[in-house]
């Protein structure tokens, strides 16, 4: 589903330049869910950002389901990650001035869809993540795990082929991050998508199907 | 999308009222000026009403040692007869001081069917005034010297004050006055329309008496319409004629093109005074837009980020930047548009009703390209943002 060939990344400035990413190969299976894991500072999100077409890599190329990314400009960039890909950020990254359904429904504003059509999407998203008792409640009115959960319903509602989490449980209490890691698990069980998420906690990573591990850029496992 | 922005700005009215209250004054200012500029352009576009070019005003005072009313009469009469025998006049005339571009007003009114016409500029012109001043009849006559000896009181009106009191009507022939007013005036003519307050000034409703030849010692002004030739030279030959005539008498000699210069720069002033308070808040605005633009960015590249990794191309994220500052601008300009619609419907400061919607039309245009302007750049900076960094920032 994912390949990446010989991904480097290098950060450059006037003095300094830093091998953040060194020739990292990797292929990420249809229906796989891997945990990506290692010290920080080691690479993992900037891996993260590359697989998400958020960053591009200094060298080496990705393929999404059979295409490559190459070349894609900054709009059809846009249009993949939109349709490809669902998002989940540790700090959740939601809109506070926008109430829960609101930010559920962003990623299908940047698509071909009618109000009606995003607000049922986006209430069935909820659904699934057990908040359709919090569609009209603001982001600040809800404790992390729900905040979590609203972001998962967002990285879900366009229903992407592929999750990528980074650290989604890393602000939650251990009870919290089992029932986000649960909703994962179950999204890749019953709707066969492609998770790949990063995170520090040993525990969560065992869950998963496969476990890649950086150090200092560098795949060792 | 237009109704997520909206929704946006809405749930955060609060932060965003100051910069709403900032443009809908800024509109209110601007609308001002512009309400202004167009009803002075639209004087400035009619006609005169006369050629002002060469007419020559001479100023002076009564001084004359007889007061004997025959041999005063006699003195001007010939004084007149004199000035126009001169090889460079064309014609002359005596006239009160608020001659075109003289800064002086004589106002009257009367009552016609219980109506109180008030506000009417009232002029004392000799039979000679059409002619030295080129203005034109729109019908009937101007007053003759039968008219002035005559106990009759008869009088010309502009065409201003022929609308106000008779619409479309006929005036010719009718009485100015209540039934019990006993110096009932009667309209003989019809003269079009003086701007008798310079080029930016609309005519106001004026009145032109027939007066008998007692009036010339107190009407102060005699009205010239020289060739292209005369000179300074001239002008001192006229001078002394006049000190002649009237001994310890201060005389002047203004020309009507200097004057009317001069009246259009007095004129002006209020406006170029509007027009650079509205110029600094203009900037204010302009600034404050930039810099809430400028402050969303940096304290929403979080959003931004986000937005970039769930599917919005940059030019999407620099559009939705610069819509939001329109939807502001928009609800500002709602907000200030029931306010100016007030003017024409209450008709504040008497102008027509055309000129201050057009006026709305030219400040909402306005205020919407500065806004435009001011938000494209903050808008070009925020879709260059690299998602990645954005989301890393947040």
């Amino acid at each position: 589903m994912i390949q990446l060939e010989n991904i480097e990344k290098v950060y450059r400035t006037d003095t300094i330049q830093t091998l953040a990413l060194n020739s990292i190969s990797l292929d990420v299976e249809k229906g796989e869910f891997l945990s990506i894991m290692g010290p920080s500072g080691c690479g993992k999100s900037t891996l993260l950002n590359i697989m998400g077409l958020l960053d591009a890599p200094s060298k080496g190329g990705i393929k999404i389901d059979g295409q490559s990314t190459t070349n894609l400009n900054d709009k059809q960039l846009a249009a993949f990650r939109n349709k490809k890909l669902g998002f989940i950020f540790q700090s959740y990254h939601l809109i506070n001035d926008l109430q829960v359904l609101d930010n559920v429904e962003l990623p299908l504003l940047y698509r071909n869809t009618t109000a009606k059509e995003r607000r049922e999407l986006a209430t069935e998203a909820l659904e699934k993540v057990g908040l359709s008792n919090r569609l009209k409640h603001f982001p600040t009115q809800l404790s992390g795990g729900q905040r979590q959960r609203v972001a998962i319903a967002r990285a879900i509602v366009g229903r992407p082929e592929i999750i990528l989490a980074d650290e989604p449980t890393g602000n939650l209490d251990s009870a919290m991050g089992n029932e986000i890691m649960d909703i994962l698990l179950q999204l890749n069980r019953t709707e066969g998508t492609t998770i790949v998420m990063v995170t520090h906690d040993e525990h969560m990573a065992k869950k998963t199907h496969r476990l890649v591990r950086l150090f200092d850029g560098s795949q060792v496992q | 999308m237009f109704k997520h922005l909206f929704k946006m700005i809405w749930n955060k009215k609060k932060q965003n009222s100051l910069l709403m209250v900032e443009i809908l004054l800024s509109f209110m200012v601007i609308f001002g000026v512009f309400s202004f500029a167009i009803n002075s352009y639209n004087n400035y576009a009619k006609p005169m009403g006369i050629n002002y070019d060469k007419v020559w005003a001479i100023s002076y005072n009564h001084t004359l040692e007889t007061t004997n009313a025959d041999s005063v009469t006699l003195v001007y009469q010939t004084l007149l007869r004199n000035i126009k025998a001169l090889p460079l006049v064309v014609d002359a005339g005596y006239a009160s001081s608020n001659i075109p571009f003289s800064n002086n007003h004589m106002s009257t009114g009367f009552k016609i069917k219980g109506r109180e016409i008030s506000n009417v500029n009232n002029f004392f012109m000799d039979e000679n005034y059409l002619k030295v001043m080129g203005a034109k009849m729109v019908s009937g006559r101007w007053y003759n010297k039968a008219d002035m000896v005559s106990k009759a009181n008869v009088v010309v009106i502009n065409e201003t004050l022929k609308e106000k009191v008779f619409g479309k009507g006929e005036a010719l022939g009718k009485l100015l006055g209540s039934d019990d007013d006993k110096n009932k005036r009667k309209v003989i003519g019809i003269i079009a329309d003086i701007k008798n307050d310079g080029d930016y000034q609309k005519a106001a409703p004026g009145l032109f008496n027939a007066h008998d030849t007692a009036a010339y010692k107190w009407m102060g002004k005699i009205l010239v319409k020289v060739a292209p030739e005369a000179d300074a030279n001239f002008e001192g030959k006229l001078y002394k004629l006049m000190s002649n005539t009237f001994k310890n008498s201060n005389i002047e000699i203004e020309h009507l093109d200097n004057k009317l210069t001069a009246y259009n720069k007095f004129t002006l002033v209020p406006l170029i005074i509007l027009s650079i308070v509205a110029a600094f808040l203009i900037i204010n605005v302009a600034l404050g837009i930039f810099g809430v633009l400028w402050y969303n960015i940096n304290k929403r590249k979080g959003e931004i980020g986000l937005r970039r990794a769930i599917g919005a191309p940059g030019n999407a994220v620099s559009a939705q930047l610069v819509y939001e500052a329109l939807i502001l601008a928009t609800l500002s300009l709602v907000l200030g548009a029931v306010f100016a619609v007030q003017f024409p419907l209450l008709n504040v400061f008497d102008l027509p009703a055309s000129v201050y919607l057009l006026a709305l039309l030219f400040a909402a245009i306005f205020i919407y390209t500065l806004v435009l302007i001011c938000s494209l750049y903050p808008g070009k900076q925020a879709a260059a943002i690299y998602p990645a960094v954005a989301l890393h920032e947040e």
